[in-house]
């Protein structure tokens, strides 16, 4: 048995590991004000007012994760959104997507940056000299909004050389988003920005300097902690077209989240919840009230709660309903691997499953914080040596 | 490589599981941690210990070997054997590509290379004496290197068998630049033979000009004599190499 307190305790530092470090934030938020900037100051002929530049997606939500890719951990992914206040019924998407990437291109280093044209950004990639780089993501859009107070936008979609129209609202899924995080974020809060400002005083003078941006509820860290095992599970997986994709995740997460205050206990009820729907795939029947739905023609619905026209799981019914499947096998695992571990008494196994689940190398350097640091009863690697080389100085 | 690398953590992780893959960038792999051991050494006492390191694979690894740095200031810094940048000297850059030819991976590295490097340092802590011996600092280790493991009668014939192997690499049926009038099979063939299979082009080049410096400044204050012969050798090698960087 895993002590609950310590076990959610060895989560918060996984989760902490795989965020973004206080000054990797900064780091980023620089660099993409910057960005702001130069696309703000742009001459541009096809509009007068201003354009908007705002995170959205993991970034804004705080629920980034450092990708793994191949095993390795890879640079961080930030999406901005850049609003062009132009009127949708009047501009053609391709022209909305090549007024951004044409003042980006007028920037020398931004130019270099650049790659490829993506089917909804562009992407600048930043290689940091510590290893650890960015994608910063921008996604050119125009207001779409609904109803008058509605901050709704349409992005641009690339296929093959024509360009359409979709439809997104970042904002409005961050306010939903925030909503299901407000209490446990007001009870957090303080705590938080003191233990940050503690472990970073040089980019942090005060409590007060530390952004809301980096505090992290349980909810938050259950998400990144999903996010991770789902990252590392289908990784090597042939499955992995059929990964759940992390909009999936939140937003279910968010659904099932009861304001709990322990790391531990929301992951562990976030994934009771999810793993009690499994049963919709042998069943059809249609619970209306519940965030994962199967329509009557036999299709998926995951509503985005701010566009119950958008579907997150559309897809799921292709290929033999293949996502569906796999995001409940998969919850499955996470089950198995994070939550019922904690009923594991041999410390080697913890370690095992922990290290396969999680990326051996962040795992491993949490364990003492669950499992006695190494005793005598657990081997030290044993080397003979039959010959040696002399050393030497240069 | 790639893959390969990733098995080579693999597996050293499987025996040194305390070394945590912290970073990978473009231009190397760092690992780092604990590295407990306990290790034995025919003749000597067993001993016991715990280093904290960062293991940095540099992007053109096997080609170019890891370097090491010993983290939590376990090792005296009055220690001989630490370089200037903080990497651990573990032995002469040739000496350490044999033993890692041995067994070519990163756990042979750690098991072959590091742990007796540390044996090494704790043995001389408690006793003051280096159970393995040591190389003498500098380009006059190297040379010593070269006449002690080719068994060459001076300093001369060390120039003389480096200019020959950085020139020629292996030639079975030149004669032996040891001057021993025999051709190279029948003399130093094998020696010669694995030494150029350890080398890589960089160290080659790099011995070759360590031994070159060392032995031209004895030249100089006319301690040792290079014959005519080696001396015209030496200056056709330069004079291409020149060219090549034209
Ligand atoms: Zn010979």
């Amino acid at each position: 048995m895993i002590n609950a307190i310590k076990y959610s305790r060895f989560l918060n530092s996984i989760a902490e590991e795989i965020d973004i470090s206080p000054s990797k934030y900064q780091d980023a938020v620089n660099r993409y004000e910057a960005v702001g900037l130069w696309l703000e100051r742009g001459d541009y002929e096809e509009f007068s007012d201003e354009l908007t530049i705002y995170p959205q997606g993991s970034f804004r939500l705080g629920t980034v994760v450092r990708p793994i890719k191949n095993g390795f951990e890879s640079s961080y992914d930030i999406d901005l959104v850049c609003e062009l206040p132009m009127d949708k019924e009047i501009v053609a998407p391709r022209l909305v997507k090549s007024i951004v990437g044409d003042r980006i291109k007028e920037h020398g280093i931004y130019r270099q940056l650049l790659q490829e044209e993506g089917k909804r950004c562009w992407t600048l990639e930043y290689a940091e000299e510590d290893g650890i780089g960015f994608h910063l993501d921008i996604l050119p859009a125009v207001p779409n909004p609904l109803t008058n107070a509605d901050a709704s936008i349409a992005i641009t979609n690339k296929r093959d050389f024509s360009y359409s129209w979709s439809a997104s609202n970042p904002k409005g899924y961050g306010v939903w988003f925030d909503n299901k995080n407000r209490s446990a974020f007001e009870f957090v809060l303080h705590e938080q920005k003191q233990s940050i400002q503690a472990r970073s005083p040089d980019i942090f003078l005060r409590v007060e300097d530390v952004p809301n941006q980096l505090v992290r509820t349980p909810l938050q860290r259950a998400i990144q902690l999903m996010k991770r095992h789902r990252d590392v599970y289908f990784d090597d997986r042939h499955s992995n077209e059929y990964s759940p994709i992390s909009i999936v995740i939140t937003t279910l997460a968010g659904h099932f989240y009861r304001s709990e205050l322990d790391t531990f206990t929301a992951l562990s009820n976030i994934v009771d919840r999810l793993h009690a729907h499994a049963e919709l795939i042998a069943n059809q029947s249609i619970n209306s009230t519940s965030p994962i739905k199967r329509t009557q023609d036999g299709k998926w619905y995951i509503g985005n709660p701010v566009n119950s026209n958008e579907n997150f799981a559309e897809r799921w019914h292709e290929d033999n309903h293949a996502r569906a499947i796999a995001f409940f096998t998969w919850i499955d695992a996470l089950n198995r691997d994070l939550v019922e571990i904690i009923k594991e008494t041999r410390s080697e196994d913890i370690r095992k499953i922990l290290s396969t689940s999680l990326g051996i190398a962040i795992a491993t350097a949490h364990f003492e914080l669950i499992v006695p640091v190494r005793s005598e009863n657990i081997e030290v690697p044993k080397i003979h040596i039959p010959h040696a080389a002399k050393p030497w100085r240069v | 490589m790639e893959d390969e690398l990733l098995n080579q953590i693999k597996e050293l992780q499987c025996v040194h599981d305390g070394l945590i893959l912290v970073r990978k960038s473009a231009s190397e792999t760092v690992l780092s941690g604990i590295l407990n051991f306990e290790a034995s050494v025919d003749g000597y006492e067993t001993i016991s210990s715990r280093f904290e390191i960062d293991l940095i694979v540099p992007i053109d690894y096997p080609e170019t070997l890891p370097c090491v740095r010993e983290t939590s200031k376990k090792i005296d810094s009055n220690y001989d054997h630490i370089n200037s940048d903080g990497t651990l000297c573990l032995a002469i850059p040739i000496e350490e590509r044999r033993v890692f030819s041995e067994q070519p991976s990163l756990l042979g590295f750690i098991n072959r290379l590091l742990i007796p490097y540390c044996y090494g340092y704790c043995y001389w802590k408690k006793y003051q004496i280096h159970p393995f011996g040591e190389a003498e600092h500098g380009f006059k280790g190297i040379v010593h290197f070269y006449m002690n493991s080719l068994q060459l009668k001076d300093e001369v014939s060390v120039l003389s068998v480096i200019s020959y192997l950085y020139e020629h690499g292996y030639r079975g049926h030149h004669r032996c630049p040891c001057g021993s009038d025999q051709i190279v099979r029948k003399c130093h063939g094998k020696l010669l033979r694995s030494l150029i299979e350890q080398h890589s082009t960089h160290t080659l080049e790099n011995d070759f000009l360590s031994i070159l410096i060392y032995c031209s400044e004895k030249n100089e204050r006319e301690v040792i004599k290079i014959p005519e012969r080696l001396h015209r050798q030496i200056l056709r090698i330069l004079q291409t190499a020149q060219k090549q960087c034209r």
